[in-house]
């Protein structure tokens, strides 16, 4: 009897985990105003395969697809929300960018040296640590619907330090293949195609995809399922080719955005299908956090969020009178951008296949991602509730 | 507090308030960028004077005391170029128009200060709804009682100013048909309308405003929502029915063009007002909303049908001795082109044909906002 069930109570598994991450995710949200991603994070740990085991250890099957899925949605609207114009009218936005990350990656790197760290595994574990999170951050921003300053300069930062966060990662990737192969064509097809690969993935979408609406002449209209869709098929495709699914749908959103002539409405957040994909998303990724190495990196971790902390914090917070806010909200939006995670945990999962196994080699950063998924977030809503941009509280 | 004495002032001086957008350039959505925009612009001294506005995604501008409609333009082009500077800073597009057009009023947020807290208290949602841009143009009058006579003078041409500003076509994305939906939001507080009729300060500040004050209603002229009010404490009238118009130069003729109708009323060579003029004005109102300047007005005292663009050019010829001494014939020659060209509103319609969704209308709005040669 118990045999015979028991395949199909695995098949049950990750509902009832669905199900269970968004009961907390309201209730706790109601209760303590903690994000709802913080509380699904929570959850999809405390439930994963290494902890109180209900789920299965995750494969690279339909569960990894459909978290892609849910990332790439997020970043299409993240892609779609920035406007690369700015970079140009206020040159200091860029210049935050990119010293802001500098800095997070000299520190990161010292640090872990210093921990006895080898030389590529550090590099690597310094590119990963200047991203900020999107789906974080995105989430975040949309639970406080939040705008302002603060708001808008840590979405485009983001944006500017996940780019570099990519080519920089996919570098060292490149470099790491050339040594241990010495295959220059190896190394080259593993760092440099596969990012352009994805980019021109992502850009003919962003060309087609508004081409195609306005040959509906449905330009008026609501478009928010064609853009679902094409984020749909785009994370498959790019999936199945085994390029980068995070570049391509970033790209389709940054395109999509500044090709058009005319902006298509799509709903924020792509309504309840992003919000039903976020749980999926924030559970998933949670969940294949093995708590042994998270006990094995615990130290560095903590040195690698404290370091981070600092360097996002001054370098945005000393840049912020030149480019046009006051110190206070420099500092807050240097600290808005501590999340990190689902982005870093996917581009691992994705080098696997190359048969670096960097999430072992990178257990510090297993530490690092499951505090900051836990706690990121909450900085974030911090950050920009003292900074006066959330929406007030409904009056219940 | 009794009424403050009306303080005189130069004779047709001008002043002009305009309540302007402030849109996010990611998303073209309104965008809570006051409190940002007001701290940058503080860092060096601004051509007039900028303050808060009830919802964050609002700012409003006032110019100085003006006596031509010269000065009064060159000071709006460098509070409009201050505007868009400190924008293109912060990501920020600065525009005109009486409404948004796919705001969602519930997303606003109110700006923290007391009497916007108090303001919000009392009103609810219409104070969130209240987010909408008009354009407030002061004329100075030599004495309290002057001030009233061209209150209640005015009450004829307050169409003409409606549609010649018109600037708010579309709310919530749909078309609404009128060419100023703004005043129908206006419209919904419970002091709104006109002033009672008096011809005498003194007995608006004795009858009418003391007893208001003692039934408990009001506290201040701030507390009415008139078309025109008069405003004691610059010894000015104010009118408020213009739809914040897509640039300045547009808001400065709308200002010489009041200029000079003044002048040509304080010659009193018109049949006085009175009371029984009203009886037309708020269907002569609805129609410059509806229809703009295609509307049909009734003459409120010959009670015949006149088209309200006919109106508009009969009274620029008889204005044009008074725009050669009030310094306002460019002035009239921008109303007399604006009925010829059509009112902003269906600039805006056009820009929805031609770009295909809202956000196009509103990228339009910002573009035209800021160039200098548009007129």
């Amino acid at each position: 009897m118990w045999s015979e069930l028991a395949p199909r109570v695995t098949d049950l598994a990750w509902p009832v985990v669905l199900a269970l991450a968004w009961l907390v995710g309201e209730s706790g949200h109601r209760w303590t105003g903690l994000p709802r991603i913080s509380l699904y994070g929570t959850v999809g740990f405390a439930l994963g395969h290494t902890q109180l085991g209900l789920l299965p250890p995750p494969g690279d099957g339909s569960m990894m697809l459909l978290a892609n899925v849910a990332f790439g949605l997020i970043l299409f609207e993240f892609g779609y929300r920035i406007n690369l114009r700015w970079l140009r009218t206020n040159p200091w936005i860029g210049i935050t960018g990119v010293l802001e990350a500098a800095a997070t990656f000299a520190a990161v790197y010292a640090v872990a040296v210093s921990f006895g760290m080898p030389l590529l595994a550090a590099l690597l574990l310094a590119s990963l640590a200047m991203s900020t999170s999107p789906a974080a951050i995105m989430r975040v921003v949309n639970e406080q619907r939040s705008s302002g300053q603060v708001t808008e300069r840590a979405l485009h930062l983001t944006a500017v330090n996940c780019v570099l966060a990519v080519f920089v990662f996919k570098a060292v990737v490149g470099f790491w293949t050339f040594q241990t192969s010495g295959s220059v064509w190896q190394a080259v097809s593993n760092s440099l195609i596969v990012l352009a690969v994805s980019v021109g993935l992502g850009a003919a979408f962003g060309v087609g995809v508004p081409a195609l609406l306005r040959g509906f002449g449905r330009l008026t209209q609501d478009a928010t399922v064609a853009f679902a869709i094409a984020v749909v098929l785009l994370v498959a495709v790019a999936h199945t080719f085994k390029v980068s699914p995070v570049l391509a749908a970033l790209t389709f959103g940054f395109v999509a955005r500044h090709r058009r002539l005319t902006l298509n409405q799509a709903q924020r957040n792509f309504g309840a299908l992003g919000d039903l994909l976020a749980v999926v998303l924030f559970v998933f990724v949670a969940a294949t956090i093995e708590w042994p190495r998270v006990w094995t990196g615990f130290g560095l971790a903590l040195a690698l969020i404290a370091v981070r902390l600092a360097s996002k914090g001054i370098v945005v917070g000393a840049l912020a009178r030149v480019s046009g806010v006051s110190w206070r909200k420099g500092v807050l939006t240097g600290l808005a951008l501590t999340p990190i995670s689902v982005f870093v945990i996917l581009l691992l999962e994705q080098t696997r296949h190359l048969g670096i196994d960097l999430v072992d080699q990178l257990a510090p950063l297993a530490a690092a991602t499951l505090l900051l998924e836990l706690i990121g977030p909450i900085v974030t809503q911090r950050a920009l509730m003292l900074a006066g941009e959330s929406a007030e509280r409904e009056e219940a | 507090m009794p009424l403050e004495a009306f303080k005189t002032s130069a004779p047709l001086t001008m002043g002009v308030e305009l309540e302007l957008q402030l849109v996010s350039l990611s998303d073209l959505d309104l965008i809570d960028a006051s409190p940002d925009m007001l701290d940058l612009l503080s860092r060096r001294p601004f051509p007039g004077n900028v303050v808060p506005e009830i919802t964050e995604s609002m700012i409003e501008i006032s110019t100085d005391v003006q006596t031509g409609h010269d000065g009064l333009l060159a000071q709006l082009r460098q509070i409009r170029d201050a505007l868009v500077a400190a924008g293109d800073r912060l990501n920020v597009g600065v525009c005109g128009g009486g409404t948004h057009p796919f705001q969602q009023w519930s997303e606003r947020k109110i700006f923290s200060k007391p009497r916007f807290k108090e303001v919000s208290q009392l009103y609810g949602y219409l104070a969130k709804q209240f987010t909408i841009f008009g354009q407030h143009i002061h004329v100075g009058c030599a004495s309290a009682d002057d001030a009233m006579f061209l209150l209640h003078s005015l009450n004829r041409y307050v169409p003409h100013f409606i549609a010649l500003a018109a600037a708010s076509p579309f709310v919530q994305r749909r078309d609404t048909l009128f060419n100023s939906a703004r005043l129908n939001s206006v419209f919904a507080f419970p002091l709104s309308g006109r002033a009672p009729f008096t011809l005498s300060w003194h007995e608006f500040e004795r009858d009418y405003f003391a007893s208001m004050e003692r039934t408990g209603i009001v506290k201040s002229m701030k507390d009415f929502y008139w078309d025109i009010r008069p405003k004691p404490e610059y010894g000015t009238i104010e009118l408020r029915v213009c739809d914040t118009p897509l640039t300045v130069e547009r808001a400065a003729g709308l200002a010489g063009y009041l200029q000079a109708l003044c002048r040509c009323l304080l010659e009193r060579s018109e049949a006085p007002p009175a009371e029984s003029d009203y009886l037309v004005y708020n269907y002569n109102r609805f129609q410059a909303c509806r229809f703009g300047l295609d509307g049909t007005l009734v003459h409120p005292k010959t009670y015949e049908a006149i088209s309200l663009r006919e109106d508009i050019l009969s009274t620029l010829r008889r204005l044009e001795h008074h725009a050669g001494a009030t310094g306002a014939t460019q002035a009239l020659a921008h109303i007399y082109q604006v009925t010829h060209e059509g009112s902003d509103a269906s600039y805006l319609r056009r820009q929805y044909k031609e770009r295909g969704s809202s956000e196009g209308m509103v990228e339009a709005a910002i573009a035209r906002f800021r160039d200098q040669d548009s007129a």
